[in-house]
């Protein structure tokens, strides 16, 4: 079937070739290679508005492009495909054009204040770019993995693009190593999808999540291993790719190298926490989540994680200085809410958020980079204040982001949060057993954080732009031109509206069908399709929730009034002409929350403190005792004294005989044992 | 007579450049150099080998002549090569010009004798990849030691004696271990060969033709001949704990000899063992699965963790290499397609990256005279190309994917994963790759200490980017390994045609 479908591999190629174009002939080029990258991402946006449209005309894709390794005989063969259904449609409009808008910024944040090596800069960007649309539309769970390590790399090229300072490099080491121990256990998983399935195809008649319901139902046997039950070794392999999952979605405890990672320019973070890196690992759980609908463990577990990292990440939030560190925070809680939301069932509810969060978390660091860029670079919130009248669109962009990530009706972040709630009480209401009761825990966990997000967000809020100006550059920000200005207003105006594609509690108050989003990811493919994962969840051979039926008004307005008291809190301490700093009657926590809960200190400790120390009595034990019996052995026997001065002092001839000799030697060994010369 | 017209005219290429003077012998082991690679690579283009070359299969570029009488034995002129034996001829000719060219900058004495060797190693190394009599593959295997003795011992750094005779004595003592294996199998199979040819050994063992030999019944002479031919190859290798005289060679050997050491001679061990312990004798090797796969995860992680430990750049670059080997030692026991294919896909893989490590230090060495992380930081300031290629190299050890060290990595632990020799085989796949981890831990923590941070170097020299003919082998190897990376099959297809005879293999005993 030819059709615009056919064009989707143009979408990878594109940011590709601005790559190459970018790091070969960037130097030469007008802004540094900036123009092919906003060229090829715009392109690539266009072709994905098309490919949009296709997929909602109802046509998918999923082809065979290219056989990496070609298995002989019985051994599979490992292909890259394209698989092109409602979700990675939408998720390939949400990449491109955050990249587009990022690239755009970039032209401000970079291009005009003076950076050296902007070749390397936008050839990063652009195969960033690729590589996370590659991921985006990968067939398979072995061409995902391979692109989530690019994503990797690409995060650790442009997170320590300040290469010539000291934190840069140390934060991009730090992320790619942490992430890498994630990546380690996804590794596996993959090698054991191949084990168990012998196909790691996520669409299709091989596709391993139905191999592995139908295996459920008794069809056909797969391989399990270590002696497991198909459920059990079922669980371990969701586990192990989690573990991916949890390292570049920056969950607990694999988050702590996302707030280093703000050592990169701004744009990039916008980039790395709305669209790439860390949105990879929550479309990962989404992309194969027909999977994990099979092992009710594996998520309870990821609704643990979730919504304890939403809720651990929100407290460390309430507490920072810089502007960049609190939207870390925040990135690091709301990923968890969408974590929370797979693990109780609401596929569509985090698919949701993970789309308004792209568009309001890309807004709010492209905004704080506005800020920065006002502020000489100058990250202080308490350095800020008053820059309301100064810069207005940054103002009003910045502030639809933030009711948007607070969770404030009716822009965008409200909706998707709430569903992904009601999903999580309905399912722990309705769900018997362990399982229901550890839904309730994890959302009570998501709940509270409802309150610090409000707190934190309107904090930061009032602290940059509110108030009176608290330094001389705060009086006095620098400008900054359309390049700017553009990328946040596109942003702003999404982040306000875009919750109105799924309006579940509009839609049970008045009866209108308003959840558009639903529909979407109800067409396609037929086993990637929402209703299916509901179908398998519901099911005897799947997880086995149950939804309650409660309505989605009641938890709703819970939710936006716990967000309101956050935020009502923020205004009374923090909107006033001259703020302290409140948090310091927190006392011992404050300190606690300021420095994480430790959680570095211990990583840390863990590198330095145990497999350092470990490496270096290897060494010792390497030199000394390894390598002692071998010198040992060979100073008490032939090389013993003396002779080893001798034969090292000797002439090249001497080691030509030593060799002929032992040569000979053996040969005659060989000649008088076998008899050769009777 | 391909191989022998290769073989030859390295021969020549040595001789003639011993006879050079020393300020042309450089240029011209360059220009002589490239005859092998044109060769090699004619031969890649022509191969129609299939199958195993020891087990019946078709082989490429054959000559069997009897070429003198030894005993009862005939002694043949046997070279040819299959799918596992191809690969490494390439890899042999490419990494020996790359390693000339990158000795024109260090090496500034006795230029004509270092290039000499240089070429000399090259064609020993081809007549061990290509001979398929014992005899033949014996003599060429040990005239690799010679040539390497002298270029480590001449050239080297301060404790080049040492190093030059530790590697010497340390592999000749392996080799004669390995020998008595090998000849006791020979006297176990009595009168059912006539020759030391491979495929008539191997076919033989697989006939079931072995017997007792000196009080030792069929099976315990199989485990003893397997266990000394283990030995033997475990130290070139090398396999911990026989590995301590790798770092000693290398932290002394000169760059371009490191690049050779630990890109095409530590294969001649990962080749043999293939050729000899897992395709010879595979019941036994079933048999050993355990301690043999113990082994595979011991060199793994305890060499990454000792690579922690180093300050050395090439110390690092060094241990690592018994990491990286460890891992074809665990496809191989698996005994499966991806297992063992991708075992010998690692030989290829990690002599190309193992030489771009090696080379990219010694490109900062140059400059530097120093290997040492603590004595310099912020070198990517001065040294923007070097320190580019440095990354890209460095993350290609890291096993990114489409570079060929993924490629070999992931077929490698595929294949142990769902290998059938153990039960456990999941776990100690699994293990080992928390290999993947502990490399990324110390080049991450050596190029943020080296390359990154505010430039500073304790030393007297001037830090400027290195001269071409320094930085175009590293691209060169960069640009093949991301080549293997994308497109394994260029290889792979054939390294599985000869491996899967190996597979089928059942018990003979």
């Amino acid at each position: 079937m030819a059709g615009i479908l056919d064009f989707a591999p143009a979408i990878v190629l594109l940011p590709f070739l601005s790559f190459l174009i970018a790091l070969g002939a960037g130097r030469y080029m007008p802004k540094g290679g900036a123009l092919a990258g906003i060229g090829a991402t715009a392109g690539s946006f266009v072709l994905s508005i098309a490919t949009f449209f296709a997929v909602s005309g109802g046509q998918t894709y999923n082809q065979h492009i290219y056989t990496w390794a070609t298995g002989a005989g019985d051994a599979v063969s490992l292909d890259f495909g394209l698989l092109i259904d409602p979700l990675s449609s939408m998720m390939l409009v949400i990449v491109t054009l955050v990249a587009v808008l990022v690239h755009i910024f970039s032209l401000g944040y970079m291009n005009d204040e003076g950076e050296t090596g902007l070749p390397r800069y936008y050839a990063g960007l652009g195969l960033f770019t690729a590589s996370m649309l590659a991921f985006v539309v990968s067939s398979n769970l072995l061409m995902a993995f391979m692109f989530f390590e690019l994503v990797g790399l690409c995060s650790y090229l442009l997170i320590g693009f300040w290469f010539r300072q000291q934190g840069p490099p140390s934060a991009a080491k730090k992320a790619f190593l942490v992430t890498r121990f994630g990546d380690y256990f996804f590794l596996i998983g993959v090698v054991a999808v191949f084990a168990t399935f012998g196909s790691a195809a996520f669409a299709g008649p091989e596709a391993f999540p139905v191999l592995a319901e139908e295996a459920l139902h008794g069809e056909h046997a797969v391989n399990t291993f270590l002696g497991m039950g198909e459920q059990a070794w079922f669980t371990v392999v969701g586990l192990l790719v989690l573990g991916g999952v949890v390292g570049k979605s920056a969950q607990f405890p694999l988050h702590t190298w996302l707030p280093d990672a703000m050592e990169g320019p701004t744009p990039v973070s916008a980039l790395i926490h709305a669209a790439t890196m860390v949105a990879a690992g929550v479309y990962l759980v989404a992309r194969m989540y027909g999977f994990y609908a099979l092992t009710p463990t594996t998520l309870g577990i990821i609704a643990l994680v979730g919504g304890f990292t939403a809720l651990f990440a929100a407290t460390m939030g309430v507490v920072k200085k810089e502007i960049k560190q609190v939207l870390a925070y925040s990135t690091i809680s709301q990923y968890g809410y969408m974590m929370l939301g797979l693990g109780v069932g609401g596929y569509v509810a985090s698919t949701f958020h993970l789309l308004t969060h792209a568009f309001f978390k890309a807004l709010l660091f492209l905004g704080a980079g506005a800020v920065i860029i006002a502020m000489h670079h100058n990250e202080n919130m308490w350095d800020m204040g008053g820059l309301k009248e100064k810069m207005p669109v940054t103002y009003y962009a910045f502030l639809s982001g933030s009711l948007a990530l607070a969770g404030i009706v009716p822009f965008a972040g409200f909706w998707s949060k709430d569903e992904i709630l009601y999903e999580a009480l309905n399912h722990g209401l309705g769900t018997d057993g362990g399982l229901g009761t550890v839904f309730l825990i994890a959302y009570a966990m998501g709940l509270i954080a409802v309150f610090f997000t409000g707190f934190y967000t309107f904090r930061m809020v009032f602290l940059t732009f509110h108030g009176e100006p608290r330094s001389e550059t705060a009086r006095d920000p620098h400008g900054f031109g359309w390049n700017v200005k553009f990328p946040l207003a596109v942003l702003g105006v999404l982040a306000a509206v875009t919750g109105l594609v799924n309006m579940a509690p509009v839609e049970d108050l008045t009866g209108i069908h308003l959840t558009f989003l639903h529909d979407w990811l109800d067409g396609g493919i037929s086993s990637l399709t929402a209703h299916h994962y509901l179908e398998v969840l519901e099911s005897g051979v799947g997880a086995g929730l149950h939804p309650a039926g409660i309505g989605s008004i009641a938890p709703g307005l819970v939710s936006l009034a716990l967000a309101l008291a956050g935020a009502g809190l923020a205004y009374r301490l923090y909107n006033v002409p001259e703020p302290v700093e409140h948090t310091d009657k927190l006392g011992s926590i404050k300190t606690v929350l300021y420095n994480n809960y430790y959680q570095d200190e211990y990583q840390v400790w863990i590198a330095t403190g145990v497999v350092q120390p470990i490496s270096r009595a290897l060494d010792k034990f390497d030199q000394g005792i390894v390598d002692g019996v071998v010198n040992g052995v060979s100073s008490v026997s032939l090389f013993a004294g003396g002779r080893v001065k001798r034969i090292q002092t000797g002439v090249v001839s001497n080691y030509a005989a030593l060799l002929t000799l032992g040569l000979t030697a053996l040969l005659l060994g060989l000649g008088l044992l076998g008899g050769w010369f009777a | 007579m391909i191989i022998e017209a290769l073989i030859a005219v390295t021969f020549l290429a040595a001789l003639v450049t011993f006879v050079l003077p020393d300020r042309y012998a450089g240029k011209a082991a360059f220009a002589l150099s490239l005859a092998p690679v044109v060769g090699s690579l004619y031969m890649w283009q022509q191969y129609d080998a299939s199958g195993n070359a020891l087990l019946g299969g078709n082989i490429a570029f054959e000559t069997d002549v009897v070429w003198l009488q030894l005993g009862q034995y005939d002694i043949h002129w046997m070279v040819g090569v299959d799918g596992i034996s191809m690969p490494l001829v390439v890899l042999t000719t490419i990494l020996t010009t790359l390693a000339i060219v990158s000795a024109w900058t260090p090496i500034s004495e006795r230029q004509s004798q270092f290039f000499g060797l240089m070429l000399l190693m090259e064609a020993n190394l081809l007549g061990v990849f290509t001979a398929l009599d014992f005899f033949v593959w014996f003599i060429f295997w040990e005239a690799v030691l010679l040539p390497m003795y002298f270029l480590i011992g001449v050239w080297g750094g301060p404790r080049r004696k040492y190093a030059a005779i530790k590697f010497f004595v340390y592999t000749n003592i392996a080799s004669l271990v390995m020998f008595i294996g090998f000849v006791s199998l020979v006297f176990g199979l009595g009168d059912s060969i006539t020759s030391l040819r491979l495929p008539e050994i191997a076919q033989a063992l697989q006939a079931g033709q072995l017997g007792s030999f000196a009080g030792l019944s069929a099976g315990a002479l199989a485990s003893v001949a397997f266990i000394a031919m283990f030995i033997g190859f475990a130290v070139k290798v090398p396999v911990a704990p026989l590995h301590t005289w790798l770092p000693d060679a290398h932290v002394e050997a000169p760059t371009p000899v490191s690049v050779m050491l630990a890109g095409v001679l530590l294969k001649m061990g990962t080749y043999a063992l293939l050729r000899f312990n897992f395709t010879m004798l595979p019941e036994t090797a079933r048999a050993f699965a355990l301690p043999i796969a113990l082994l595979a995860v011991a060199s793994v992680i305890y060499g990454a963790l000792l690579a922690l430990a180093q300050q050395d750049l090439k110390r690092i670059v060094a241990y690592s290499s018994v990491s990286s080997m460890g891992y074809v030692i665990l496809g191989l026991i698996a005994y499966t397609t991806y297992g063992v294919g991708g075992a010998t896909f690692q030989m290829v893989a990690h002599g190309l990256i193992s030489g771009l490590m090696f080379m990219a230090v010694g490109v900062i060495y140059n400059t530097t005279h120093t290997r040492m992380v603590g004595d310099m930081s912020g070198i990517a300031d001065r040294m923007p190309v070097t320190a580019g290629i440095f990354v890209a190299g460095a993350f290609g050890y890291m096993g990114l994917p489409l570079m060929a060290g993924f490629a070999a990595e992931f077929f490698i632990f595929k294949g142990a994963f769902e290998s059938t020799v153990m039960e456990a085989m999941p776990l100690f796949t699994g293990a080992a790759m928390f290999g993947i981890v502990i490399v990324a831990g110390y080049l991450l923590f050596a190029m943020q200490r080296t390359l990154f941070g505010p430039f500073r170097f304790d030393g007297d020299y001037d830090i400027t980017e290195a001269p071409f003919h320094d930085v175009a082998p590293l691209a060169v190897l960069l640009l093949l390994t991301i080549v293997l990376g994308v497109s394994p099959d260029i290889f792979f297809t054939m390294i599985q045609d000869a491996v899967t005879p190996i597979l089928e293999l059942g018990g003979a005993f």
